[in-house]
Protein backbone atom coordinates (compact mmCIF):
# COMPACT_ATOMS: atom_id res chain seq x y z
CA UNK A 1 0.00 0.00 0.00
CA UNK A 2 1.07 3.56 -1.11
CA UNK A 3 1.73 5.68 2.57
CA UNK A 4 0.59 8.41 0.48
CA UNK A 5 -1.16 9.21 -2.93
CA UNK A 6 -2.01 12.39 -4.55
CA UNK A 7 -3.53 12.79 -7.68
CA UNK A 8 -4.81 15.96 -8.96
CA UNK A 9 -5.06 17.90 -5.66
CA UNK A 10 -5.65 21.73 -5.58
CA UNK A 11 -6.47 24.10 -3.35
CA UNK A 12 -8.27 27.73 -4.22
CA UNK A 13 -8.57 29.63 -0.64
CA UNK A 14 -12.10 31.54 -0.17
CA UNK A 15 -9.86 34.53 -1.43
CA UNK A 16 -9.15 32.96 -4.65
CA UNK A 17 -5.64 32.34 -3.91
CA UNK A 18 -4.34 29.41 -5.77
CA UNK A 19 -2.17 27.54 -2.69
CA UNK A 20 -2.25 24.16 -4.56
CA UNK A 21 -2.35 23.61 -8.14
CA UNK A 22 -3.09 19.75 -9.60
CA UNK A 23 -0.35 18.27 -7.12
CA UNK A 24 0.14 14.36 -7.94
CA UNK A 25 2.31 12.14 -6.73
CA UNK A 26 2.22 8.60 -4.87
CA UNK A 27 5.14 7.29 -2.37
CA UNK A 28 5.49 4.35 -0.35
CA UNK A 29 6.03 3.53 3.20
CA UNK A 30 9.58 4.24 5.62
CA UNK A 31 10.47 7.16 3.21
CA UNK A 32 11.57 10.20 4.39
CA UNK A 33 10.00 12.30 1.57
CA UNK A 34 11.52 15.93 1.43
CA UNK A 35 8.52 18.51 0.33
CA UNK A 36 10.72 21.52 -0.75
CA UNK A 37 10.20 25.07 -0.97
CA UNK A 38 10.42 28.96 -0.25
CA UNK A 39 7.59 30.19 2.19
CA UNK A 40 4.52 30.35 0.00
CA UNK A 41 5.10 27.23 -2.09
CA UNK A 42 2.02 25.73 -0.96
CA UNK A 43 3.90 23.10 1.80
CA UNK A 44 1.69 23.94 4.85
CA UNK A 45 -1.77 23.92 2.41
CA UNK A 46 -0.64 19.92 1.32
CA UNK A 47 0.63 19.20 4.93
CA UNK A 48 -3.26 20.54 5.83
CA UNK A 49 -4.96 18.39 2.83
CA UNK A 50 -2.96 15.45 3.45
CA UNK A 51 -4.60 15.58 7.18
CA UNK A 52 -8.40 16.73 6.37
CA UNK A 53 -7.58 20.33 7.91
CA UNK A 54 -9.08 21.23 4.59
CA UNK A 55 -10.96 19.97 1.79
CA UNK A 56 -9.35 20.06 -1.57
CA UNK A 57 -10.81 22.25 -4.47
CA UNK A 58 -10.24 19.21 -6.47
CA UNK A 59 -8.36 15.95 -6.89
CA UNK A 60 -8.12 13.46 -4.33
CA UNK A 61 -5.60 12.16 -1.74
CA UNK A 62 -5.45 9.07 0.21
CA UNK A 63 -2.84 8.45 3.58
CA UNK A 64 -2.47 4.56 3.79
CA UNK A 65 -6.01 4.06 2.17
CA UNK A 66 -8.09 6.79 3.80
CA UNK A 67 -9.49 9.55 2.33
CA UNK A 68 -8.34 12.11 4.85
CA UNK A 69 -11.05 14.93 3.72
CA UNK A 70 -13.74 12.12 4.40
CA UNK A 71 -12.68 10.21 7.38
CA UNK A 72 -10.22 12.99 8.99
CA UNK A 73 -10.24 10.94 12.90
CA UNK A 74 -9.10 7.73 11.36
CA UNK A 75 -6.27 9.17 9.44
CA UNK A 76 -5.39 11.33 12.29
CA UNK A 77 -4.57 8.24 14.53
CA UNK A 78 -2.48 7.08 12.12
CA UNK A 79 -0.63 10.37 11.87
CA UNK A 80 1.84 12.79 13.87
CA UNK A 81 1.55 16.96 13.35
CA UNK A 82 4.22 19.04 14.32
CA UNK A 83 4.20 22.53 12.90
CA UNK A 84 4.59 25.68 14.36
CA UNK A 85 1.06 26.22 14.78
CA UNK A 86 -0.03 22.98 16.76
CA UNK A 87 1.57 23.98 20.03
CA UNK A 88 1.27 22.75 23.84
CA UNK A 89 0.02 24.30 27.03
CA UNK A 90 1.84 26.26 28.88
CA UNK A 91 0.22 25.43 32.16
CA UNK A 92 0.88 21.95 31.92
CA UNK A 93 4.72 20.35 32.29
CA UNK A 94 6.02 18.39 29.34
CA UNK A 95 5.06 15.08 31.22
CA UNK A 96 1.55 16.31 31.68
CA UNK A 97 1.24 18.12 27.87
CA UNK A 98 2.56 13.91 26.59
CA UNK A 99 -0.04 12.47 28.73
CA UNK A 100 -2.65 14.64 28.18
CA UNK A 101 -2.50 14.00 24.16
CA UNK A 102 -1.98 10.42 24.96
CA UNK A 103 -5.25 10.30 26.68
CA UNK A 104 -7.10 11.53 23.35
CA UNK A 105 -5.81 9.05 21.78
CA UNK A 106 -7.37 6.43 23.72
CA UNK A 107 -4.05 5.22 25.54
CA UNK A 108 -4.44 4.44 29.40
CA UNK A 109 -2.88 6.13 32.11
CA UNK A 110 0.21 3.89 33.00
CA UNK A 111 1.19 2.95 29.37
CA UNK A 112 1.01 6.83 28.46
CA UNK A 113 3.50 7.47 31.22
CA UNK A 114 5.75 4.95 30.42
CA UNK A 115 5.76 5.91 27.04
CA UNK A 116 6.38 9.45 27.64
CA UNK A 117 9.54 8.37 29.37
CA UNK A 118 10.62 6.79 26.77
CA UNK A 119 10.59 9.10 24.12
CA UNK A 120 11.31 12.51 26.30
CA UNK A 121 14.30 10.34 26.71
CA UNK A 122 14.66 10.28 23.04
CA UNK A 123 14.20 13.68 22.64
CA UNK A 124 16.43 14.66 25.79
CA UNK A 125 13.78 16.03 27.69
CA UNK A 126 13.86 13.45 30.58
CA UNK A 127 15.30 16.81 32.68
CA UNK A 128 12.52 18.90 31.79
CA UNK A 129 9.85 16.11 32.15
CA UNK A 130 8.18 17.87 35.10
CA UNK A 131 8.74 21.34 33.99
CA UNK A 132 5.95 23.75 32.60
CA UNK A 133 5.79 24.02 29.45
CA UNK A 134 6.38 28.05 29.63
CA UNK A 135 9.71 27.69 30.70
CA UNK A 136 10.95 25.42 28.25
CA UNK A 137 13.15 27.09 25.13
CA UNK A 138 11.51 27.37 21.70
CA UNK A 139 14.17 24.30 20.72
CA UNK A 140 12.49 22.78 23.66
CA UNK A 141 8.78 23.05 22.39
CA UNK A 142 9.92 21.91 19.30
CA UNK A 143 11.64 18.64 20.53
CA UNK A 144 7.93 18.08 23.06
CA UNK A 145 6.44 18.55 19.61
CA UNK A 146 8.05 15.81 17.89
CA UNK A 147 7.57 13.50 21.29
CA UNK A 148 4.03 14.38 21.09
CA UNK A 149 3.83 13.17 17.60
CA UNK A 150 5.91 9.76 18.60
CA UNK A 151 3.31 9.16 22.06
CA UNK A 152 0.65 6.99 19.76
CA UNK A 153 3.49 5.37 17.23
CA UNK A 154 2.07 6.70 14.35
CA UNK A 155 2.58 5.36 10.53
CA UNK A 156 3.09 8.64 9.45
CA UNK A 157 5.20 11.85 10.28
CA UNK A 158 3.92 15.41 9.05
CA UNK A 159 7.00 17.40 9.82
CA UNK A 160 6.87 21.28 8.97
CA UNK A 161 10.43 22.34 9.07
CA UNK A 162 11.03 20.51 12.18
CA UNK A 163 14.24 21.72 12.86
CA UNK A 164 13.72 25.73 12.62
CA UNK A 165 13.90 26.43 16.00
CA UNK A 166 16.90 24.28 17.10
CA UNK A 167 20.52 24.63 17.87
CA UNK A 168 23.04 22.36 15.66
CA UNK A 169 23.78 20.03 18.26
CA UNK A 170 19.53 19.03 18.68
CA UNK A 171 19.38 19.38 14.54
CA UNK A 172 21.55 16.64 14.64
CA UNK A 173 19.62 14.92 17.17
CA UNK A 174 16.38 15.01 15.59
CA UNK A 175 17.86 13.97 12.07
CA UNK A 176 19.44 10.90 13.08
CA UNK A 177 16.16 10.28 15.00
CA UNK A 178 13.83 10.69 11.88
CA UNK A 179 16.53 8.68 9.72
CA UNK A 180 15.94 5.96 12.91
CA UNK A 181 12.51 6.25 12.62
CA UNK A 182 11.92 5.59 8.85
CA UNK A 183 15.01 2.53 8.80
CA UNK A 184 14.04 1.15 12.24
CA UNK A 185 10.23 1.88 12.94
CA UNK A 186 8.77 1.85 9.32
CA UNK A 187 7.62 4.90 9.74
CA UNK A 188 6.90 6.88 6.62
CA UNK A 189 8.63 10.72 7.06
CA UNK A 190 6.84 13.77 5.18
CA UNK A 191 9.21 16.69 5.90
CA UNK A 192 8.07 20.14 4.74
CA UNK A 193 11.13 22.72 4.29
CA UNK A 194 12.61 25.56 2.76
CA UNK A 195 16.10 24.49 4.06
CA UNK A 196 17.74 22.52 0.97
CA UNK A 197 20.95 21.58 2.48
CA UNK A 198 19.20 20.39 5.91
CA UNK A 199 16.73 18.05 3.36
CA UNK A 200 19.65 16.81 1.53
CA UNK A 201 21.00 15.56 4.56
CA UNK A 202 18.14 12.82 5.57
CA UNK A 203 15.51 12.57 2.69
CA UNK A 204 15.02 9.48 0.33
CA UNK A 205 13.16 11.55 -2.42
CA UNK A 206 12.48 14.77 -3.13
CA UNK A 207 8.92 16.45 -4.18
CA UNK A 208 10.30 20.21 -5.01
CA UNK A 209 7.51 22.98 -4.69
CA UNK A 210 7.10 26.36 -5.97
CA UNK A 211 3.95 28.35 -6.22
CA UNK A 212 1.85 26.03 -5.46
CA UNK A 213 2.68 23.54 -8.45
CA UNK A 214 5.43 20.43 -8.48
CA UNK A 215 8.41 21.25 -10.43
CA UNK A 216 10.60 17.75 -9.95
CA UNK A 217 9.94 14.39 -8.37
CA UNK A 218 12.30 12.07 -7.42
CA UNK A 219 15.72 10.49 -5.52
CA UNK A 220 18.49 13.14 -5.30
CA UNK A 221 20.81 11.02 -8.57
CA UNK A 222 17.05 11.28 -10.43
CA UNK A 223 17.02 14.94 -10.35
CA UNK A 224 20.23 15.82 -11.31
CA UNK A 225 20.49 12.88 -13.92
CA UNK A 226 16.87 14.71 -15.10
CA UNK A 227 18.85 18.62 -15.03
CA UNK A 228 22.37 18.74 -15.22
CA UNK A 229 24.85 16.55 -17.87
CA UNK A 230 28.13 16.45 -15.58
CA UNK A 231 29.07 17.11 -12.33
CA UNK A 232 32.35 19.27 -11.55
CA UNK A 233 35.59 17.66 -10.94
CA UNK A 234 38.10 19.67 -9.05
CA UNK A 235 41.78 19.18 -8.30
CA UNK A 236 44.10 20.91 -5.90
CA UNK A 237 47.38 20.79 -7.95
CA UNK A 238 50.69 22.14 -8.41
CA UNK A 239 53.37 21.91 -11.09
CA UNK A 240 50.93 20.68 -14.14
CA UNK A 241 52.95 20.72 -17.85
CA UNK A 242 50.16 19.28 -19.62
CA UNK A 243 46.64 18.98 -19.02
CA UNK A 244 43.25 18.32 -20.60
CA UNK A 245 42.12 21.02 -22.31
CA UNK A 246 38.91 21.60 -20.34
CA UNK A 247 41.27 21.77 -16.64
CA UNK A 248 40.82 25.52 -15.84
CA UNK A 249 42.14 27.39 -13.02
CA UNK A 250 39.61 28.71 -10.31
CA UNK A 251 39.35 31.50 -8.32
CA UNK A 252 40.38 29.65 -5.19
CA UNK A 253 44.03 28.42 -7.07
CA UNK A 254 42.36 24.83 -8.30
CA UNK A 255 41.56 23.78 -11.27
CA UNK A 256 38.08 22.33 -12.52
CA UNK A 257 36.36 20.53 -15.45
CA UNK A 258 32.98 19.40 -16.29
CA UNK A 259 32.57 15.38 -15.83
CA UNK A 260 29.58 13.35 -17.35
CA UNK A 261 30.68 10.35 -14.86
CA UNK A 262 32.88 9.48 -12.07
CA UNK A 263 34.72 6.65 -14.63
CA UNK A 264 36.78 9.62 -16.48
CA UNK A 265 38.17 11.04 -13.05
CA UNK A 266 41.42 8.10 -13.28
CA UNK A 267 42.16 8.84 -16.61
CA UNK A 268 42.22 12.68 -15.77
CA UNK A 269 44.44 12.14 -12.80
CA UNK A 270 46.50 10.10 -14.53
CA UNK A 271 47.17 12.28 -17.30
CA UNK A 272 48.27 14.82 -14.67
CA UNK A 273 50.32 12.85 -12.35
CA UNK A 274 52.50 11.08 -15.62
CA UNK A 275 53.05 14.85 -16.75
CA UNK A 276 54.61 15.36 -13.36
CA UNK A 277 52.19 17.36 -11.84
CA UNK A 278 51.91 17.20 -7.62
CA UNK A 279 47.95 15.98 -6.81
CA UNK A 280 47.06 17.46 -3.37
CA UNK A 281 42.86 16.89 -3.72
CA UNK A 282 40.76 15.36 -6.01
CA UNK A 283 36.97 16.25 -5.53
CA UNK A 284 33.72 15.70 -7.50
CA UNK A 285 31.59 18.48 -6.87
CA UNK A 286 28.01 16.73 -7.67
CA UNK A 287 24.70 19.50 -8.09
CA UNK A 288 23.17 20.02 -4.64
CA UNK A 289 19.51 20.12 -4.46
CA UNK A 290 19.60 23.89 -3.82
CA UNK A 291 21.40 23.97 -7.72
CA UNK A 292 18.42 21.56 -8.50
CA UNK A 293 16.08 23.92 -7.26
CA UNK A 294 17.54 27.04 -8.76
CA UNK A 295 17.87 25.31 -12.21
CA UNK A 296 14.62 24.11 -12.10
CA UNK A 297 13.01 27.76 -11.01
CA UNK A 298 15.37 29.57 -13.81
CA UNK A 299 13.77 27.26 -16.77
CA UNK A 300 10.36 28.44 -15.53
CA UNK B 1 -18.73 9.93 27.80
CA UNK B 2 -15.94 8.98 25.51
CA UNK B 3 -12.49 9.12 28.06
CA UNK B 4 -11.14 11.32 25.17
CA UNK B 5 -13.84 14.04 25.75
CA UNK B 6 -13.38 13.56 29.75
CA UNK B 7 -9.96 14.58 29.34
CA UNK B 8 -10.40 17.86 27.63
CA UNK B 9 -12.71 18.57 29.72
CA UNK B 10 -10.33 17.72 33.08
CA UNK B 11 -7.53 19.75 30.94
CA UNK B 12 -10.07 22.78 30.47
CA UNK B 13 -11.49 22.86 34.18
CA UNK B 14 -7.74 22.77 35.15
CA UNK B 15 -6.10 25.51 32.80
CA UNK B 16 -9.01 27.72 34.07
CA UNK B 17 -8.35 27.13 37.57
CA UNK B 18 -4.81 27.47 37.11
CA UNK B 19 -5.05 31.09 35.70
CA UNK B 20 -5.12 32.90 38.62
CA UNK B 21 -6.29 36.12 36.75
CA UNK B 22 -9.18 34.53 35.45
CA UNK B 23 -10.15 32.60 38.11
CA UNK B 24 -10.51 34.99 40.47
CA UNK B 25 -12.31 37.90 37.76
CA UNK B 26 -14.74 34.49 37.55
CA UNK B 27 -15.04 34.16 41.26
CA UNK B 28 -15.13 38.12 42.79
CA UNK B 29 -18.00 38.81 40.51
CA UNK B 30 -20.32 36.42 42.06
CA UNK B 31 -19.21 37.16 45.34
CA UNK B 32 -20.28 40.36 44.89
CA UNK B 33 -24.10 39.42 43.68
CA UNK B 34 -24.48 36.48 45.88
CA UNK B 35 -22.81 37.87 49.12
CA UNK B 36 -22.36 41.29 49.14
CA UNK B 37 -25.36 43.09 47.28
CA UNK B 38 -27.69 40.37 49.54
CA UNK B 39 -25.83 41.96 52.74
CA UNK B 40 -26.45 45.43 51.49
CA UNK B 41 -29.97 44.44 51.05
CA UNK B 42 -30.12 42.25 54.49
CA UNK B 43 -28.62 45.00 56.28
CA UNK B 44 -31.08 47.76 54.95
CA UNK B 45 -34.64 46.06 55.53
CA UNK B 46 -33.24 45.42 59.01
CA UNK B 47 -32.67 48.94 59.66
CA UNK B 48 -35.45 50.66 58.15
CA UNK B 49 -38.56 47.83 57.98
CA UNK B 50 -40.66 51.04 59.42
CA UNK B 51 -40.59 53.10 56.35
CA UNK B 52 -44.56 53.96 55.37
CA UNK B 53 -43.19 53.00 51.55
CA UNK B 54 -42.32 49.19 52.31
CA UNK B 55 -45.68 49.13 54.33
CA UNK B 56 -47.23 49.94 50.88
CA UNK B 57 -45.13 48.12 48.67
CA UNK B 58 -45.53 44.90 51.08
CA UNK B 59 -49.47 45.79 50.78
CA UNK B 60 -49.14 45.32 47.42
CA UNK B 61 -48.05 41.65 47.26
CA UNK B 62 -49.12 38.21 47.32
CA UNK B 63 -50.96 37.24 50.55
CA UNK B 64 -48.22 34.18 50.88
CA UNK B 65 -45.28 36.39 50.57
CA UNK B 66 -45.69 37.18 54.70
CA UNK B 67 -43.33 35.87 56.78
CA UNK B 68 -43.55 35.84 61.11
CA UNK B 69 -42.09 39.49 61.12
CA UNK B 70 -41.99 42.91 59.27
CA UNK B 71 -38.06 42.21 59.00
CA UNK B 72 -38.26 38.24 57.30
CA UNK B 73 -40.77 39.02 54.97
CA UNK B 74 -39.24 41.90 53.47
CA UNK B 75 -35.86 40.06 53.76
CA UNK B 76 -37.81 36.80 51.84
CA UNK B 77 -38.91 39.11 48.92
CA UNK B 78 -35.39 40.33 48.74
CA UNK B 79 -34.23 36.32 48.01
CA UNK B 80 -37.22 35.48 46.24
CA UNK B 81 -37.69 38.13 44.01
CA UNK B 82 -34.65 40.41 43.62
CA UNK B 83 -31.76 38.65 44.09
CA UNK B 84 -32.79 36.05 41.69
CA UNK B 85 -32.38 38.31 38.86
CA UNK B 86 -29.02 39.14 40.04
CA UNK B 87 -28.27 35.95 40.69
CA UNK B 88 -28.54 34.88 36.86
CA UNK B 89 -26.08 36.91 35.64
CA UNK B 90 -23.49 34.24 37.08
CA UNK B 91 -23.73 32.09 35.04
CA UNK B 92 -23.84 34.02 31.69
CA UNK B 93 -20.95 35.55 32.61
CA UNK B 94 -18.90 32.31 33.94
CA UNK B 95 -19.74 30.45 30.97
CA UNK B 96 -18.30 33.83 28.57
CA UNK B 97 -15.06 33.58 30.63
CA UNK B 98 -15.09 29.83 30.55
CA UNK B 99 -16.19 29.53 26.81
CA UNK B 100 -13.82 32.04 25.63
CA UNK B 101 -10.91 30.84 27.67
CA UNK B 102 -11.15 27.16 26.54
CA UNK B 103 -11.99 28.01 22.94
CA UNK B 104 -10.62 31.30 21.44
CA UNK B 105 -7.86 30.89 24.02
CA UNK B 106 -6.63 27.91 22.61
CA UNK B 107 -6.81 29.39 18.97
CA UNK B 108 -4.82 32.75 20.57
CA UNK B 109 -2.38 30.29 22.30
CA UNK B 110 -2.11 27.84 19.10
CA UNK B 111 -3.10 25.03 20.70
CA UNK B 112 -6.07 24.40 19.12
CA UNK B 113 -5.04 23.18 15.76
CA UNK B 114 -3.05 20.41 18.15
CA UNK B 115 -5.56 19.45 19.61
CA UNK B 116 -7.86 19.10 15.90
CA UNK B 117 -4.96 17.30 14.95
CA UNK B 118 -5.86 14.11 17.26
CA UNK B 119 -8.33 11.47 16.38
CA UNK B 120 -11.54 13.31 17.58
CA UNK B 121 -14.44 14.22 15.32
CA UNK B 122 -14.71 18.50 15.18
CA UNK B 123 -18.10 17.99 16.51
CA UNK B 124 -16.64 15.93 19.70
CA UNK B 125 -14.25 18.67 20.22
CA UNK B 126 -17.04 21.28 20.44
CA UNK B 127 -18.95 19.02 22.81
CA UNK B 128 -16.12 18.68 25.20
CA UNK B 129 -15.08 22.13 24.66
CA UNK B 130 -18.96 23.49 25.76
CA UNK B 131 -19.48 20.31 28.25
CA UNK B 132 -16.61 21.79 30.19
CA UNK B 133 -17.72 25.60 29.94
CA UNK B 134 -20.93 24.78 30.70
CA UNK B 135 -20.07 22.56 33.70
CA UNK B 136 -17.64 24.99 35.22
CA UNK B 137 -20.28 27.39 35.13
CA UNK B 138 -22.80 25.54 36.91
CA UNK B 139 -20.18 24.72 39.06
CA UNK B 140 -19.54 28.13 40.63
CA UNK B 141 -23.28 29.35 39.98
CA UNK B 142 -24.22 26.63 42.78
CA UNK B 143 -21.66 27.63 44.49
CA UNK B 144 -22.20 30.94 44.58
CA UNK B 145 -25.93 29.91 45.47
CA UNK B 146 -24.81 27.61 48.31
CA UNK B 147 -22.57 30.81 49.72
CA UNK B 148 -25.43 33.20 49.21
CA UNK B 149 -27.97 31.16 50.59
CA UNK B 150 -25.39 30.96 53.96
CA UNK B 151 -24.45 34.83 54.35
CA UNK B 152 -28.31 35.19 53.69
CA UNK B 153 -29.64 32.67 56.29
CA UNK B 154 -26.93 33.37 58.96
CA UNK B 155 -27.41 36.92 58.74
CA UNK B 156 -31.16 36.49 59.00
CA UNK B 157 -30.74 34.55 61.89
CA UNK B 158 -28.88 36.87 63.92
CA UNK B 159 -30.14 39.61 62.64
CA UNK B 160 -33.93 39.24 62.52
CA UNK B 161 -33.92 35.45 64.87
CA UNK B 162 -35.25 33.51 61.78
CA UNK B 163 -34.92 31.77 58.60
CA UNK B 164 -35.69 32.64 55.25
CA UNK B 165 -37.57 29.90 53.08
CA UNK B 166 -36.28 29.86 49.49
CA UNK B 167 -39.38 29.49 47.44
CA UNK B 168 -39.73 27.68 44.42
CA UNK B 169 -38.44 30.14 41.67
CA UNK B 170 -34.88 29.21 43.32
CA UNK B 171 -35.47 25.76 41.82
CA UNK B 172 -36.40 26.55 38.78
CA UNK B 173 -33.29 28.96 38.30
CA UNK B 174 -30.95 26.29 39.29
CA UNK B 175 -32.11 23.61 37.30
CA UNK B 176 -33.97 25.17 34.49
CA UNK B 177 -33.29 28.93 33.60
CA UNK B 178 -29.49 29.00 35.00
CA UNK B 179 -28.24 26.29 32.28
CA UNK B 180 -30.22 27.09 29.29
CA UNK B 181 -28.78 31.02 30.09
CA UNK B 182 -25.47 29.30 31.03
CA UNK B 183 -25.48 26.94 27.23
CA UNK B 184 -26.94 30.09 25.13
CA UNK B 185 -23.64 32.13 26.18
CA UNK B 186 -21.31 29.23 25.64
CA UNK B 187 -23.07 28.58 22.55
CA UNK B 188 -22.86 31.98 21.76
CA UNK B 189 -18.78 32.70 22.72
CA UNK B 190 -18.33 29.53 20.78
CA UNK B 191 -20.26 30.36 17.49
CA UNK B 192 -18.44 33.42 17.58
CA UNK B 193 -14.77 31.88 18.18
CA UNK B 194 -14.60 30.96 14.35
CA UNK B 195 -14.09 34.79 13.37
CA UNK B 196 -13.05 36.20 16.64
CA UNK B 197 -9.26 36.70 17.08
CA UNK B 198 -9.03 36.84 20.89
CA UNK B 199 -10.60 36.03 24.13
CA UNK B 200 -12.02 39.72 24.73
CA UNK B 201 -13.41 39.95 20.98
CA UNK B 202 -15.43 36.81 21.48
CA UNK B 203 -16.68 37.81 24.95
CA UNK B 204 -18.58 40.70 23.50
CA UNK B 205 -20.85 37.94 21.79
CA UNK B 206 -22.86 36.97 25.11
CA UNK B 207 -22.81 40.77 26.43
CA UNK B 208 -26.54 41.49 24.96
CA UNK B 209 -27.43 38.35 26.81
CA UNK B 210 -27.07 40.30 29.84
CA UNK B 211 -29.74 43.40 28.41
CA UNK B 212 -32.66 40.67 28.48
CA UNK B 213 -31.49 40.57 32.48
CA UNK B 214 -31.84 44.35 32.87
CA UNK B 215 -35.33 44.72 31.82
CA UNK B 216 -36.28 41.97 33.88
CA UNK B 217 -34.53 43.94 36.60
CA UNK B 218 -36.24 46.74 35.51
CA UNK B 219 -39.44 45.43 35.58
CA UNK B 220 -38.92 43.93 39.50
CA UNK B 221 -37.75 47.38 40.71
CA UNK B 222 -40.61 48.69 38.92
CA UNK B 223 -43.39 46.43 40.21
CA UNK B 224 -44.26 46.07 35.61
CA UNK B 225 -43.21 42.38 36.62
CA UNK B 226 -43.15 40.48 38.85
CA UNK B 227 -41.63 36.80 39.20
CA UNK B 228 -44.06 34.44 39.03
CA UNK B 229 -43.46 30.47 39.23
CA UNK B 230 -44.85 30.51 35.72
CA UNK B 231 -43.44 33.24 34.34
CA UNK B 232 -40.35 31.55 35.30
CA UNK B 233 -41.35 28.53 33.90
CA UNK B 234 -42.34 29.55 30.56
CA UNK B 235 -38.85 31.63 30.53
CA UNK B 236 -36.77 28.70 31.24
CA UNK B 237 -38.49 26.24 28.59
CA UNK B 238 -37.82 29.35 26.02
CA UNK B 239 -34.53 29.39 26.92
CA UNK B 240 -34.07 26.03 26.58
CA UNK B 241 -35.46 25.82 23.34
CA UNK B 242 -33.48 28.40 22.16
CA UNK B 243 -30.28 26.51 23.81
CA UNK B 244 -30.70 23.15 22.02
CA UNK B 245 -31.27 25.26 18.89
CA UNK B 246 -28.25 27.10 18.91
CA UNK B 247 -26.12 24.35 19.74
CA UNK B 248 -27.62 22.25 17.28
CA UNK B 249 -27.16 24.80 14.64
CA UNK B 250 -23.31 25.86 15.63
CA UNK B 251 -22.54 21.65 16.24
CA UNK B 252 -23.43 21.13 12.37
CA UNK B 253 -21.62 24.56 11.09
CA UNK B 254 -18.26 23.70 12.44
CA UNK B 255 -15.17 22.48 10.26
CA UNK B 256 -11.70 22.20 10.66
CA UNK B 257 -11.06 24.71 7.99
CA UNK B 258 -13.63 27.03 9.49
CA UNK B 259 -11.49 26.60 12.89
CA UNK B 260 -8.09 27.11 11.44
CA UNK B 261 -9.05 30.00 9.69
CA UNK B 262 -7.95 33.11 11.70
CA UNK B 263 -5.73 30.85 13.93
CA UNK B 264 -3.01 30.84 11.55
CA UNK B 265 -3.94 33.98 8.60
CA UNK B 266 -0.39 34.75 7.72
CA UNK B 267 0.28 31.11 6.97
CA UNK B 268 -2.74 30.97 5.03
CA UNK B 269 -2.36 33.31 2.84
CA UNK B 270 1.83 32.75 2.51
CA UNK B 271 1.20 28.90 1.79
Amino acid sequence: MQAIDIEHLSKTYAGGQKAVRDLSFTFGEGEVFGFLGPNGAGKTTTVKLLTGMLTPTSGRCRILGIDPAAQPEQVHALCGVVTEHAQMYDTLTGLENLQFFASLYGTGPEQSLARAREVLQLLRLEDAADQKLATYSSGMRQRLSLARCLMHRPRILFLDEPTAALDPESVQNVNQLIQNLAQSEGITIFLCTHQLRYAQEICTRYGLMSHGRLLALGTLNELRARLFSHSTLRIRASHIQEAPQALKPDADGCFTMPIACEEKVPEVVRQLVQSGAHIYEVEIIRPTLEDIYFSLTKER
Amino acid sequence: MNPAIKAIIRKDFRSITANRKLFSTMLIVPLCLTVLLPSIFILVSHFAPDDPDMQKLLSLLPAGAGAESLQLTVASLILNYILPVFFLMIPIMTSSITAASSFVGEKEKRTLETLLYCPLSVQQIFRAKVLASFLLSMLVSFLSFAAMLLFVELEAYFLMHGLLRPSLHWLLILLLLAPSLSLIAVTLIVRGSAKAKSVEESQQSAVFLILPLILLMVGQFSGALLLSTLFLLGLSVLCLFLAVLLLRKALRRFTYEMLLQNTSPSTQSRH
